[in-house]
């Protein structure tokens, strides 16, 4: 008699790879055979795996067409199986597996979708934030305005695409029976999304303000993510941009640096 | 949780909830989809929740797994059970893991005296964890190992009377089991201890056929046959009117067929009440 460990370990591989034979002899046959026993469990699961995926990737499913994607979605599977017990986690690696397939092919695009729709799931489901404390920062002398850390809300997320990556996301996630035809060479996006009390938004960024965020969500100080964002677009306005981003809950939190001391 | 029927909530239905208020007793939400930390769908079950009575029933906590709890899996769940305040919290008699790797679905346990002390153990330990008691239920069934040494009602009250957890029975899963198995309805009705089941479940299922043989596969996407109401009003007569959920997850019809199936239910618990009377 196996122990409990070997009976589960054989049939998650009967499950996620199809290898059966060792697990045959321990179910009861019955009116059917313990292979189409089995075959009820691995169909199951992998049609709830792959469905999650539909529901993350409605883009990804869309340009790529249902058969392509159930196709993808098993290969994906067998090398990212899931390893949360919440469905909605197994999509994380997708991105990577496009690059993987389509990197170096003129669909390498795809990635860049997978991306976004993964980021629009993140911005969807992060934590709220209460909003920007201006009478905090009121009490900071300007003097140490430098070495301020802004935060950014839980659910901002930065995108950055050689292609219209907004414009091809749009159209095939709307209803639309004939998506409209996009010019991938058409240019680039620089994306910033973020959870409001509508729902996700999404707004293009210029590529200070890009730089200037990323700096930011990357932990550098003010003086630091301003100098990223000049050297990006030289006409980059900091103080309107700080003005903006806190406006518009995408930034809602500071902390000030202590200054490291070099003399030591 | 007040001995009526509520429903299993989806997503699709969240803002016609809020705005029609449906004569439902109560919802039934799945744990995993809600444990983000923010956003609308845990904007409009706060909104729910503060109308009506609410379970949460997990399908990821993998009770009967051997490698070790998943601990932030567990974590999220009690910090939706901090957030939500339900009136029940449920899992699943089965197992989806090891080695780190999930099936995602409700895999069948061995009915043996070691599964027996595993599953016991954690469903203590999750019960320790969250603070509270939690209800188990019985899943629906495609295989049966050689090694049970025990039948699967029997399975199902010891792991009550060894971990003090609940009994959230699923009816179309007793008939489902029953059908595949050729075991017996009523003979798992009369063995589940009464006083430990405090919730009922009601889904419908497909028959397939497997090389000529019939099997019923437990699908939640469309009604609950005549067979299951037949046995359900059997459950009622033993173990008295119980909180009853209609489970309806794919093929998803619009609310009122939802409120329709648990006006059916309540209409059995009154003429079982008036009978008994």
């Amino acid at each position: 008699m196996p122990t409990l460990p070997e009976l589960q370990r054989d049939f998650m591989q009967a499950v996620l790879e199809g290898s059966c034979a060792p697990l045959l002899g321990e179910i009861v046959a019955g009116a059917i055979t313990p292979m189409q026993r089995l075959a009820i469990y691995a169909n199951n699961a992998e049609t709830n795996f792959i469905e999650s995926l539909r529901l993350s990737y409605p883009a990804i499913r869309r340009l790529v067409g249902d058969a392509y994607f159930t196709r993808c979605a098993r290969e994906y599977r067998a090398k990212h199986p899931s390893r949360s017990g919440d469905l909605q986690h197994v999509g994380e690696a997708f991105p990577d597996y496009w690059v993987d397939r389509h990197g170096r092919d003129e669909f390498r695009y795809l990635a860049d979708i997978a991306r976004l729709e993964w980021l629009y799931q993140e911005a969807l489901t992060g934590a709220d934030h209460a909003p920007f404390d201006l009478e905090r920062l009121a009490a900071i002398a300007p003097a140490q305005y430098d070495g301020l850390r802004f935060r950014l809300h839980p659910c901002a997320r930065l995108f950055a695409s050689a292609y219209p990556a907004l414009a091809i996301w749009e159209a095939n996630v709307g209803s639309a029976e004939e998506p409209e035809i996009i010019d991938l060479g058409r240019g680039g996006d620089q994306l910033l999304l973020n959870r409001s009390p509508r729902g996700v938004e999404i707004q293009r960024l210029g590529d200070g303000e890009h730089a200037f965020l990323e700096q930011l969500a990357a932990g550098e100080a003010f003086a630091a993510a301003i100098g990223a964002a000049q050297l990006r677009d030289l006409d980059f306005d900091a103080a309107a941009g700080l003005q903006r981003f806190v406006r518009g809950r995408v930034i809602v939190d500071f902390s000030l640096a202590i200054a490291r001391s070099l003399d030591r | 949780m007040p001995a009526a029927a509520g429903i299993g909530l989806r997503k699709q239905h969240h803002h016609e909830v809020l705005a029609a208020l449906p004569k439902v007793a109560w919802f039934e939400a799945h744990s995993e989809n809600y444990f983000s930390e923010g956003g609308p769908h845990i904007d409009c079950l706060e909104r729910i929740r503060s109308q009506y009575p609410l379970s949460l029933h997990g399908v990821g906590l993998s009770l009967g797994s051997t490698d070790p709890l998943n601990r932030e899996h567990l974590e999220r769940l009690r910090r939706a059970v901090v957030r939500f305040e339900p009136a029940l919290v449920s899992e699943h008699l089965s197992w989806s893991s090891v080695g780190g790797r999930f099936a995602n679905d409700l895999l069948p346990l061995p009915y043996t005296e070691e599964a027996l002390r595993q599953v016991s153990s954690r469903i203590s330990i999750v019960q320790d964890f969250l603070g509270r008691q939690i209800l188990v239920e019985n899943v629906s069934s495609y295989l049966q190992f050689q090694c049970s040494q025990m039948a699967e009602w029997d399975f199902l009250a010891a792991v009550a009377a060894r971990s003090g957890c609940g009994i959230l029975l699923d009816i179309n899963n007793v008939y489902v089991a029953a059908h595949n198995h050729g075991t017996d309805c009523m003979r798992y009705l009369d063995a589940v201890p009464r006083a430990a089941v405090q919730e009922l479940h009601l889904a419908g299922h497909r028959s397939v056929s497997v090389d000529g043989r019939e099997l019923l596969i437990d699908t939640h996407d469309g009604p609950v046959s005549e067979a299951v109401w037949s046995l359900y009003r059997d459950a009622l007569r033993r173990y008295g009117p119980l909180p009853t959920l209609i489970e309806w997850d794919a093929q998803i019809p619009a609310l009122p067929v939802l409120v329709a199936e648990a006006d059916k239910a309540n209409a059995m618990q009154r003429s079982v009440y008036a009978d008994a009377a």
